[in-house]
């Protein structure tokens, strides 16, 4: 076999195994969106917040990131629907310009106070996954990677339960389509959206837990994670799902196969060129309703 | 803070008497006689000539976002090629920076032109999503593309010393006088614009797009007249910075911290006023002198963002018009 599609497949298969956990967080940011047409522009430094949770949980008990995702991601969540009350609750339901500027500001603020914190250097855990690589013939996976990849799957599969089958999931699901119309039925939609924003960032903080097993952590990673949870987003179609679950793996091969076969300082490049394609000609991206506008 | 209600959301222009001329006015007459008081060389005409570029930067992204209502978050990207072109155009190839500045904002404006017409199909939050993308696409081509932009490091521009042709001085007087004459052109322009027919157009599309097609107002050619004459304002200051500074690199020209800068002078002063970038950019450059006095004292880096960040926050949850506020409808 050609070691081009060696390559070829080496990349297709880690970002495959990368693009879960981006899809993981990216569900979170669709989820705000879809429920309360939140574009929250924080989301990338909720998922670094995350990290550096976790980075801490591991220095202080040595606990692997894997085992505080439980911790991480509840504390996220009780951030999150803090942060939906005080500040984003007011904008609830119309994706306006102020809206989006104020979570820009938050954005800049998580950024800026984590950086007072833990510092502008790089930090990184060692994970008995992290160094450890499974080798199948020519390619090589971490078990980071894997283990990540797994807990994507278990969270996207509880979630999709949890919107199916339980009454608070179709009231979110009834918000999501008409918020009017679930109001006059009787949901209370204060308490769905503060559920399902801590659910949102929730996720987050569970993706920093998986991520920072592979992936060191300093002040500009969310910086760099939020793109991909939108252009995720807009290319399942906003407020869906399971197209976010799916954006983010196109995301991640994208990624690799650029860093691959041109350059690895160039992978975001043909993302920023998706998301143009698909905000100006695909709108409602690949599994996208038309009434989600 | 303003008497103005929805029902008269179509005379937010009507030319106002007070403060909202008065108070830029004397700003801008104050900074005036700075060089008088503290002389040609204080390290004050320095931050002076700072405040003027943060507030020229405000009034060329108040055209396309406070008068034109498109919330462009890429102005980071007109800046950076009239910053760019003018310092590439005068290393590599010996132009002066007189003809290198209108380079650069010729090369902005087409930039726009291709900008705007990927984009204006979009609206709203949309629009804006879209310029961030577009913004951050460019910081990643300026790190990699070394051989041009001098990657993460970014250009220097060759110092040749007092010199009018190279357009640089080592004394802060010349660039206090050309950012003061700029300030004072764009604020001008402004004022005028409010009143004209494009301008009235601009609102119009502003306060609601498809009531101003069905009168008839060119929608397109509009936005794209705006971004044209605000992406060429943004790059001609661009290029002065850059003449300043003799610096320039990816984060300061395209990083969404510089979109952000941008930005707050008028949303601070007032959106879609003469006078709000003015008052606004005033209040900037306080608080950047004050967060860096902070940050040399506490070793906290970064305590200007954290600043400029709460403001924002602040400003955008409760004063949403600005100093110079103006009730707009859907906003």
């Amino acid at each position: 076999m050609s070691s081009t599609i060696v390559s070829l497949i080496q990349a297709l298969a880690s970002g495959i195994l990368v693009g879960g956990v981006y899809g993981l967080f990216s569900i979170g940011f669709s989820l705000a969106f879809g429920v309360m047409r939140i574009v929250n522009f924080a989301h990338g430094e909720l998922v670094m917040l995350g990290m550096y949770v976790a980075y801490s949980v591991y220095l202080l008990t040595g606990a692997d990131p894997l085992f505080a995702i439980p911790i991480v991601g509840i504390f996220l969540a009780v951030i999150g629907a803090g942060l939906y009350l005080v500040v984003y609750e007011r904008f609830v339901g119309k994706a306006t310009l102020q809206q989006l500027l104020v979570a820009i500001a938050v954005s800049m603020i998580i950024q800026i106070v984590l950086q007072m914190i833990y510092g502008p250097e790089t930090r990184g855990v060692q994970s008995v996954l992290g160094s450890q690589y499974f080798i199948y013939g020519p390619y090589l996976f971490s078990y980071g990677q894997i283990a990540a990849f797994l807990v994507a799957l278990i969270c996207v599969g509880l979630l999709e339960l949890l919107l199916q089958k339980t009454r608070w999931g179709k009231l979110i699901r009834a918000v999501a389509d008409d918020p009017e119309a679930a109001e006059i039925v009787g949901a209370n939609s204060r308490a769905i959206n503060t559920i399902a924003f801590a659910v949102s960032c929730g996720l987050a903080g569970i993706a920093g837990c998986v991520l920072v097993i592979t992936y060191p952590v300093n002040p500009a990673t969310g910086m760099a994670l939020m793109p991909i949870a939108l252009i995720a987003t807009v290319i399942g179609g906003l407020g869906s799902i399971k197209g976010a679950f799916l954006g983010g793996i196109v995301c991640a091969v994208v990624q690799q196969l650029t860093s691959t076969f041109w350059s690895p300082a160039l992978q975001d490049v043909p993302l920023y060129a998706l998301l143009l394609v698909f905000l100006a000609f695909f709108p409602f991206g690949l599994l996208g309703r038309k009434t989600a506008h | 803070m303003s008497e103005a209600s929805t029902s008269l959301g179509n005379e937010t222009s009507r030319p106002v008497a007070g403060p909202r001329i008065v108070v830029p006015v004397v700003i801008i007459g104050l900074m005036a006689c700075l060089p008088f008081v503290v002389g040609a060389n204080s390290h004050l005409l320095g931050i002076a000539v700072r405040a003027l570029l943060f507030i020229a930067l405000g009034q060329a992204w108040n055209i396309v976002a406070g008068i034109g209502g498109q919330l462009s978050l890429g102005h980071g990207v007109f800046f950076g090629v009239g910053a760019y072109g003018t310092a590439i155009l005068f290393n590599r190839f010996g132009v002066t920076p007189w003809v290198g500045g209108v380079a650069g904002a010729t090369a902005a404006i087409a930039v726009a032109v291709l900008m705007g017409a990927a984009t204006f199909r979009l609206r709203g939050v949309y629009f804006a999503l879209a310029t961030v993308a577009i913004s951050l696409c460019l910081e990643k081509l300026a790190r990699y593309f070394i051989g041009v932009t001098g990657g993460d490091a970014g250009l220097a521009v060759r110092f040749i010393g007092d010199s009018v042709w190279a357009a640089q001085s080592r004394g802060p007087l010349a660039f206090f006088v050309a950012a003061l004459v700029m300030v004072v052109a764009y604020y001008a322009l402004t004022r005028r614009l409010l009143r004209s027919r494009f301008g009235y157009q601009l609102q119009a599309i502003r306060d609601d797009e498809e009531a101003a097609a069905a009168s008839g107002v060119p929608v397109f050619r509009t936005k794209m007249g705006g971004l044209i004459l605000s992406a060429g304002m943004t790059a001609l200051t661009g290029a002065l910075y850059v003449q300043f500074y003799l610096a320039i690199d990816p984060g300061a020209a395209f990083g969404l911290a510089q979109a952000i800068q941008i930005q707050l002078p008028s949303l601070i002063g007032g959106l879609g006023t003469a006078g709000g970038p003015v008052i606004g950019g005033a209040i900037m450059i306080l608080v950047s002198e004050l967060t860096n006095w902070l940050s040399a004292r506490t070793a906290f880096h970064g305590l200007d963002i954290l600043a400029y960040g709460s403001i924002l926050l602040v400003v955008v949850m409760f004063v949403p018009g600005g100093i110079l506020g103006r009730t707009r409808r859907g906003a």
